[in-house]
């Protein structure tokens, strides 16, 4: 299978600020590929050259066998963009929103009418299509934003965190649409830093942190990587919330997490520490509400990879965490 | 290949097009676009010449120089900052079209409102203070090329890389009204010092003042022709900060 996209050597420095270092990886045609990072990584900054809409500072970007570099404009034909933020024209209707995009793709005359009709249905705007966008929900008009990016059935479809802030449902509808056009065979590279979400919608996962590729792999291959973050998780009554401490000296526990009214005791091996956990209720005259055993999540393998301790609050600020220039760290990582 | 080159032409003029019409549906009532593009040339219109003897036709020449100048030239610096802080600048920026395509639709926009503005102007000073047009080809040439010309000299305020629109309303007024005050608007070429006429010289609007007065009061101090080949020559050189902006711009991930 050929690579939609193959990136060398990419590297982005905002004037002494190392965002992106020294990256190298590729996506093949027809996969889901999760880009994931803490804030501050250099997701989007990688996004964004990527769509051309940020200059690299060194590296080589292909696109279907085609150099970005070299008049980038007939393989932005085949290119869609969903941004983080939804950047609809409010003060146009829903329908003069996806013509406009239509035109500027040059999508057939024959066509753009019925084109936009068929995804105004699709993403249950249809009845809507005459109402200024400035009166849409969030969820709509991100619905209408994915919309205008595929207009023109790009072959590789470009989201930046599709899904924050918005409710279960439109969250649940875009992610089937993800899968939907992934199955109509889009290649679609998304951004996020929902790992739950990369973990039901990715092929394979690159992991990004301080501007270097940490890891990539699928998901499950990554998580088998870090059988030493499996987990058993307990609910015991009465007064659970009280044995934490107690739970977290029994043999083999390296540390434990409360997980709202349960515990998460995590562990290299939780066959061993199963009868542990149920001889420490006995004793003390609990009642075992729930226990079961989890391998790593990918959330998990996250965290290890990103150095953030597992079950810490995390507080994004949102700030760049990029390097200086110069100093540049070692590169790759677990791959 | 000679049809693929064609065929890319006629692309790029549709999409050029396109991005025009957007922004006229979009932009064109919007409260900053009247302020600046509409009521600012009336303001200075009135502000100069109340209670200043003038005839008609004067009066009628320096109107239209102001309006082609200044609502012109207000577009840029209000749409695309506007557009950046939105996001909706990414859009264009990620189409399939040349950087010099997407400036040329945004140039069209200034140029197509300033030309409006003018019709109406000049429409005004025939009904209403019977004006006449001496040259109808020199008007209709002047108004054209100034709009497009000085709404491409707005243009390099839009693409200073930023997302905050008041950043680049400070130093494009600035500019604007440096360039109005030196040219030849309020105090005609032929009444200037050499100094002060070296001076308006250097502003374009001082050309589209004098193609006015040929056109409407067949008195300009200037050949027309040259009037009309400074702003064309004005209109293709302010292009090349736009394009170099946006590149930097491009560099600096606005």
């Amino acid at each position: 299978m050929s690579n939609a996209i193959e990136v060398q050597n990419l590297t982005k420095y905002y004037g002494d600020l190392l965002a992106v270092d020294h990256v190298d990886f590729a996506v093949e045609e027809g996969e889901v590929f999760g880009f994931l990072g803490p804030n501050g990584a250099g997701k989007t900054t990688t996004q964004r050259m990527l769509t051309t809409l940020l200059e690299p500072t060194e590296g080589r970007i292909v696109i279907d066998g085609h150099d970005l570099a070299h008049d980038p404009v007939p393989i932005k034909r085949r290119m869609g963009l969903v941004p983080e933020e939804s950047n609809v024209y409010t003060e146009l209707t829903a329908w003069e929103n996806l013509m406009f995009t239509a035109r500027l793709y040059l999508v057939e005359p024959s066509e753009r009418a019925r084109r936009a009709r068929e995804l105004l249905e699709t993403f249950g705007l249809w009845e809507k299509r005459d109402v200024k966008v400035e009166n849409f929900s969030k969820g709509m008009r991100r619905r209408l934003s994915i919309a205008m990016a595929i207009i023109h059935r790009p072959t590789l479809l470009f989201l930046d965190e599709p899904t924050p802030g918005l409710d279960a449902q439109s969250t649940h509808a875009i992610r089937d649409l993800i899968r939907d056009l992934n199955a109509e065979g889009t290649t679609i590279f998304l951004t996020t830093h929902q790992i739950e979400e990369a973990n039901q919608l990715c092929d394979r996962v690159a992991i990004i942190n301080h501007g270097q590729i940490a890891a990539i792999n699928t998901p499950e291959r990554l998580k088998a990587a870090f059988r030493r973050v499996q987990s058993v998780e307990v609910a015991v009554e009465p007064d659970g919330q009280a044995h934490g401490e107690s739970l977290e000296t029994l043999p083999g526990v390296t540390h434990s997490v409360k997980m709202g009214d349960k515990w998460r005791l995590y562990t290299e091996r939780p066959s061993a520490l199963l009868p542990q956990v149920v001889d420490y209720a006995r004793r003390h005259d609990l009642e075992v509400v729930s226990l079961c055993t989890l391998g790593p999540s990918l959330e998990d393998v996250f965290l290890e990879i990103t150095g953030q301790e597992i079950g810490a609050v995390r507080h994004e600020t949102g700030e760049p965490e990029g390097r200086k220039r110069g100093a540049r760290g070692k590169g790759g990582g677990q791959r | 290949m000679r049809d693929r080159i064609v065929r890319r032409v006629m692309d790029e003029v549709s999409q050029a097009w396109t991005v025009a019409v957007k922004d006229i549906k979009v932009y064109y009532l919007k409260p900053g676009m009247i302020m600046f593009g509409l009521m600012m040339p009336f303001f200075m219109f009135f502000s100069f010449s109340v209670k200043r003897e003038m005839a008609a036709a004067q009066g009628v020449a320096r109107l239209l120089a102001l309006t082609t100048f200044f609502t012109a030239a207000s577009t840029g610096p209000f749409i695309i900052p506007l557009e950046r802080r939105l996001g909706t600048y990414d859009r264009l920026l990620a189409a399939p079209m040349s950087l010099l395509s997407l400036l040329l639709g945004k140039i069209a926009v200034g140029a197509f409102f300033a030309i409006a503005v003018s019709v109406v102007a000049l429409i005004a000073g025939v009904a209403l203070f019977g004006a006449r047009v001496v040259s109808p080809g020199f008007l209709l040439a002047g108004v054209i090329l100034s709009s497009f010309s000085f709404s491409t000299l707005g243009l390099i305020f839009g693409s200073i890389p930023t997302r905050n629109p008041g950043d680049v309303q400070m130093p494009s007024t600035l500019l604007r009204w440096g360039l109005l005050f030196i040219s030849g608007v309020f105090v005609p070429l032929a009444e200037m010092g050499v100094v002060a006429r070296a001076l308006a010289y250097l502003s374009p609007l001082t050309y589209a003042q004098d193609l006015m007065n040929h056109a409407v009061l067949n008195a300009g101090l200037l050949n027309p022709w040259l009037d009309l080949a400074v702003l064309a020559v004005g209109g293709v050189l302010f292009l090349v900060p736009s394009i170099l902006m946006h590149r930097r711009s491009r560099r600096l991930g606005y």
